[in-house]
Parts: structure tokens; C-alpha cells; sequence
């Protein structure tokens, strides 16, 4: 029984931490994009060759390749909680972003927040308790022989 | 319906790359050492999955998709709109993934979609609320056209199929290897005599007929003893007192009679069939194929006596046009208890009857089996006759609704999808928004024409039922109460077989308790 709880609590954890890394990456990396982007300034889509320079432009930037950095690290942190726990936990879960977004935006640089926004917000935090009160995993496991 | 194509196709695409990738983790196995070396050890295997690049590919276009979407509409539209995400990514965790939703994951689902379209929305809501009004609209059009689409596609199988079935006919005749006819039974059915005498009366060189029965007190036992008397050329035997093995009677006796059959191929029909001088011969023909691992058959009604009988006849004309459509688009994996014809050697390779015998759906589960092991079912050319008892309405919708439930467990995906199959709800819910009357009208006709005219083809051109062939026209009351038993089939899971109740689980019967008096 003892090692059944164990288990149980080294899943959680791991799927936790890993959730946190894939918000913390996903938001970092958006963010970082939305700077790198409008660093760059609009792209002339008016002649093959301005988008070619645009194109240029982009991916010689450190900005926009710390954002790429971050947003493959958010891919590996995806694929690797995929390997074990419920997609429906992990997409649900991942939705507390819609939250965090405007919420560090109301908090960090005094946004207005309409009531309606509020009100979503305290939907998604509620959604997200309940779902987080579901085990993150109800499909048999299958071990990886190779890795573990 | 641009907005509502691109919407449900930005949906549709994420989640089947979701999915996919999810699938492709889940194959790849349970990380459990975080090193780097481990790590990188496991991107490397997870690049050898198919579904990874599947995943990959869906993912980019539906990126693309909602690109597009944002450069047509507002983040403030675009964002609450895509929140559908989460209802099908749960419904495709449920029934492709296999994962188990509680009520409070489902209640997650809900809070989560309406906190992000509410959260990402803008104020004042009346125009979005127009916005996903139009977008629901248009997609409930869109998805009404599927049924329709259904019943055409199905008309056209079952034309290829019977138009096919004259040159099948030719090919019967010198491929004749002994059968031993199984009929397991219980109690007596309407006609029975006639039944059983039409598989004594088969123009076919060797075969044997074996009855089970569980006490010498069924009323079966007589009619089999006067079958002997009257066909004394025939192997005819009964084994009385098969004892009871598992949950599912007929399975436990099939397993006595596959001991005691024979030869190597062996026909098990339920004992309401009946079936013409040639069947046998058309049947076995089949299995000159050795890709063929086993035979089965569509039916239909002979008589039907009552208003419960009818509905019951039209629902085998919709069953079998559903069978030949899945005949059509991916083969049959499946057998029907009208005719379940399979060798003994492919029946070893699943096992023999053995596993099945707790199962509820034991027909359609050994099909799959078969199927799942590589090997072909095919159907018979001709349907067999059956007599449909004189059954109250109610009786017809407990049948009804039991073998829905039934599917729900063996094909859970099978049975969320008969949702597209719904003609009669989607043409309701298209009638009810449709802008003007004459609108509703085409749509509500549209139905009634395509639906009836798919009957026509499948049951009176292709089955030759002369009962659906009389009452076609109820064909539509047929679906309406087709309808509420699939939408009951989610929230019922007992059910009740023979006088005893069973709740299922992954197919399997488990006794509740029992009743008297029904059977």
C-alpha cells in the first residue's frame, strides 16, 4: 500500500513540475517572441525579396531564436508529461494560461480587467481545481525499458 | 459557414495532432529518468513514431489554420471561438484514447471552455453572442448533411454488394467441406420447426446438426426430437444439461457443441434463422479464400406481427446498411448472430469460444477477434430469414437500447459516431434554425427523401424484406426512437438478459441480481 501511495505522489509531482516548466516556457517564449517581433518591425510583404529580407531579419535575431529555444523546450516538457499522464489532464490544465495571462497583465502592468474577464478567469481557476483533483493518469502505463 | 469550416477545421486538426502525439507518447512508454542522456534517448525513439509526424503535420496546419483565422477575425472572436478545443479534445480523449473521464474532469471541461471564451471575449457580448449563434448555426447545417451523406453512401454499398451477389451465387458449388451446424437454444421461438427443418432440407453433401439445450425440460427439446423423427438422413443430435460456464448461456453451450462437432468447419446460427436449400453451399463457398477467417450474414424479416416486430424489422434494414457501409469503407470486423461461419483452425487462433464466455456482444466480438488476427469476414450473399416475434413496443426498445449499450462498450468510438448518423435530429435541428419555413421544409424533406429512398434500396431492392417493403414509410419513427435509445445508451449501463440483471464492463457481463418472471 505504501508503495502504491508513493508512486501515486512521484506521478503527481512529476506532472506538476513538468506542467509548471510547459507554462513557464510557453509564456516566456510568447512573450520573448512578441518583443523579438515588434523589435524587428513590420514585415514588407510587398515584393518576394523584401519578404526574403524580412525572413532574414527574423531568424538572425537572438531574440526570436530565445524564443525558439523556449518554445522547444516547452515541446520536449509536452511530449515527456504526454508519456505518462491523461492528454485530457494535460490540455485542461494547461488552460490556466488564459488565466495567467490576464491576470500577471491586471497584476504587473495595471490592465483594466473587465468583470466579464474576471469572471472567466475565476471559471478557468475553478475548471483547473477540479480537474486537478482528477488523477492524472487513468490509462494503464507502459514503461519505457530503454530509459528507466 | 467560412467562419464555421475554418473554425471546425482548426479544431478538428489541433485535436487529432494532440491526439496523435499523445498516442505516439504513450507508445514510446513512461519516462521515468530525467537526465539529459535519458531525455535525448527518448526524443530519438519518439522521432521512429508515425504518430509523432502525424501529429507534427496536423499541428502546423491547424497553426496555419488559426493564423488565417486571426487574420480574418479578432483575437476577441477568435480565442473564445477555439475554446470548442477543449470539449473535443476531451471526447477524443474519451473514445479514441480510451481515457477515463470522470464527472469532475467533464465539469472541468465545462468551467475551463466557458472561462476562456468569457475571459477572451470582449464586452458588450450581444454581438458574440449573434457571432456563436451564426457559427453554431452554420456548423449544425454542415453536420446535417452527414447522415445524408450516410444513407447515400449506404444505398450505394449495398448496390455494389447485391449487385455482385448473382456472380457470387455462380462461384458456390464444388467447394463442399463438412459443417457442423451449432444451434444453441433457449426456450422456443416463433416458427422454430420450420427453422431448424430448413437447415435439415440443405442441398449440400455432408453436415450434421447439433443442438444444446440446458434441461430436458425446454420446450426446444420436443421439436429437435420430432426434427429427428422426420429428417432420418440427417445427423441430427441434442446434448441436454450443458452445464452453465459463464454469464453468457449461449456461449457456454457453443462451447460444448464445438467438443462434440464433427468437422472442421463449423455454422452457428441463432435459433430464430431461416434459411433457403442453397445456404450452406453460398456460405462455404466463401472459405475457398484461405485470406477468409470467417463468414456472416445479413438478415431479414419474415413476418412481423406486431407494431414492436416492425420497428424491430426496421431496425435490422438500418443495421444492415450501416454493416454495408463499414463493408465499403474498411471490410467487416465484425460477425452478426444471423451467421457466424468459421473453421476450427481460426477458431483455435482466438482461442476457441472460451474468452467470449462472459462476454455480451459474443457474435460481434468473435468477428473482431477473427478480424484483428488479419483475416477477412465477409458476408454471406443472401440475408437469412428470420421471424420476428409478436413484442410489445417496450420489449423492442429494451432490446434496443441493450444492444447499444453493448456496442458502447465493444466500439465506444463505433457508437459515439452513430451520432452522424442521426438523420432525423439533424434534420430537426437544421428545420428549427433554418431562416425561413420553406428553408425548414427543404430540410425536413430532404431527409424523408434520401432516408426512405436509401431504405427502398437496401431493403427492398437489396434484402428483398417483404415486411420493410409493406411498412417502409415508418422507417423515420424508426430513427426517432433510434435517436433517444443512443442518447439513453450514455447513461444506462445495466442491463437486463434472460431474467437477470448484468452491468458491463469492457464488454464483459457482471451479474447484479436476479428477477423473475421475464425471460
Amino acid at each position: 500500500m505504501g508503495q502504491i501511495d508513493s508512486s501515486v505522489k512521484t506521478l503527481k509531482t512529476k506532472t506538476y513540475i513538468l506542467l509548471f516548466l510547459m507554462m513557464a516556457l510557453g509564456s516566456v517564449g510568447n512573450t520573448i517572441f512578441d518583443k523579438g517581433m515588434k523589435d524587428l518591425g513590420p514585415i514588407d510583404f510587398s515584393s518576394g525579396a523584401a519578404i526574403w529580407q524580412g525572413a532574414f531579419r527574423t531568424f538572425t535575431s537572438s531574440t526570436i531564436w530565445a524564443g525558439i529555444c523556449c518554445m522547444l523546450l516547452f515541446m520536449v516538457c509536452h511530449m515527456l508529461v504526454l508519456s505518462w499522464a491523461d492528454y485530457s489532464f494535460v490540455m485542461l490544465f494547461s488552460a490556466i494560461t488564459y488565466a495567467l495571462v490576464p491576470l500577471l497583465g491586471y497584476l504587473w502592468l495595471g490592465e483594466y480587467v473587465p468583470i466579464a474577464r474576471r469572471i472567466g478567469i475565476v471559471l478557468i481557476v475553478f475548471g483547473v481545481f477540479l480537474v486537478s483533483r482528477t488523477p492524472p493518469r487513468t490509462t494503464p502505463s507502459i514503461s519505457n525499458q530503454s530509459v528507466s | 459557414m467560412r467562419t464555421a469550416l475554418i473554425l471546425g477545421f482548426v479544431v478538428l486538426t489541433g485535436t487529432c495532432g494532440e491526439i496523435s502525439l499523445t498516442h505516439a507518447m504513450k507508445r514510446v512508454g513512461e519516462v521515468h529518468e530525467f537526465s539529459p542522456a535519458a531525455i535525448w534517448r527518448v526524443l530519438l525513439r519518439s522521432l521512429h513514431e508515425v504518430w509523432l509526424w502525424i501529429a507534427v503535420g496536423l499541428m502546423a496546419v491547424s497553426f496555419y489554420a488559426f493564423l488565417t483565422m486571426l487574420s480574418w477575425y479578432p483575437v476577441s472572436f477568435v480565442v473564445p471561438a477555439t475554446s470548442l478545443a477543449y470539449v473535443a479534445g476531451a471526447l477524443g480523449a474519451k473514445f479514441l484514447l480510451r481515457e477515463r473521464l470522470s464527472a469532475t474532469r467533464w465539469a472541468g471541461v465545462v468551467f475551463i471552455s466557458l472561462g476562456v471564451a468569457l475571459a477572451w471575449a470582449d464586452m458588450p457580448t450581444a454581438q458574440h453572442l449573434r457571432n456563436v449563434y451564426t457559427v453554431s448555426r452554420e456548423l449544425i447545417f454542415a453536420a446535417s448533411l452527414a447522415p445524408l451523406a450516410f444513407y447515400l453512401f449506404g444505398a450505394w454499398a449495398a448496390w455494389r454488394f447485391f449487385r455482385n451477389r448473382d456472380r457470387a451465387a455462380k462461384d458456390a458449388g464444388d467447394f463442399t467441406p463438412p459443417v457442423s451446424i451449432l444451434k444453441p437454444l433457449r426456450g422456443l421461438d416463433l416458427g422454430a420447426y420450420e427453422n431448424f427443418a430448413s437447415f435439415c432440407r440443405q442441398d449440400y453433401p455432408q453436415y450434421e446438426i447439433l443442438f444444446a439445450v440446458s434441461n430436458e425440460e425446454d420446450p426446444a427439446v420436443p421439436v429437435v426430437r420430432r426434427l429427428v423423427r422426420d429428417f432420418p438422413e440427417i445427423s441430427i443430435r441434442l446434448l441436454v444439461n450443458a452445464e452453465a460456464k459463464g454469464t453468457n448461456d449461449k456461449v457456454g453451450k457453443l462451447c460444448l457443441l464445438a467438443q462434440e462437432a464433427s468437422y472442421p468447419l463449423l455454422v452457428i446460427t441463432d435459433s430464430d434463422v431461416r434459411v433457403a436449400p442453397d445456404y450452406l453451399r453460398k456460405v462455404t463457398a466463401i472459405f475457398r479464400d484461405p485470406q477468409v477467417g470467417a463468414v456472416t450474414a445479413l438478415y431479414r424479416a419474415l413476418e412481423a406481427p406486431s407494431f414492436g416486430s416492425v420497428m424491430d424489422a426496421t431496425g435490422s434494414l438500418s443495421f444492415s446498411g450501416s454493416a454495408l457501409v463499414a463493408r465499403a469503407i474498411e471490410g467487416i470486423k465484425f460477425t452478426m448472430g444471423s451467421t457466424v461461419a468459421i473453421t476450427r483452425e481460426r477458431l483455435a487462433e482466438i482461442g476457441g469460444f472460451a474468452p467470449l464466455l462472459d462476454m455480451h456482444s459474443d457474435d460481434y466480438e468473435l468477428g473482431r477477434r477473427v478480424a484483428q488476427k488479419g483475416y477477412r469476414v465477409e458476408l454471406a450473399p443472401d440475408p437469412v430469414d428470420m421471424e420476428f416475434p409478436s413484442e410489445k413496443l417496450g420489449d423492442y426498445l429494451r432490446h434496443e437500447l441493450r444492444w447499444l449499450i453493448g456496442l458502447r462498450h465493444v466500439r465506444p468510438g463505433g457508437h459515439f459516431g452513430l451520432l452522424m448518423t442521426q438523420g432525423i435530429a439533424w434534420a430537426a435541428a437544421a428545420a428549427v434554425l433554418a431562416p425561413s419555413l420553406a428553408a425548414s421544409a427543404a430540410w425536413v424533406l430532404a431527409y424523408l427523401i434520401i432516408r426512405l429512398f436509401s431504405g427502398y434500396v437496401v431493403g427492398v431492392r437489396g434484402l428483398g424484406d417483404p415486411v420493410v417493403r409493406r411498412k417502409l414509410w415508418l422507417l423515420p419513427l424508426h430513427d426517432f426512437f433510434w435517436f433517444f435509445l443512443w442518447l439513453a445508451s450514455f447513461a444506462v449501463n445495466r442491463i437486463e438478459w434472460r431474467g437477470l440483471v448484468f452491468t458491463l464492463e469492457k464488454g464483459r457481463m457482471i451479474p447484479v441480481a436476479s428477477r423473475t418472471g421475464s425471460g
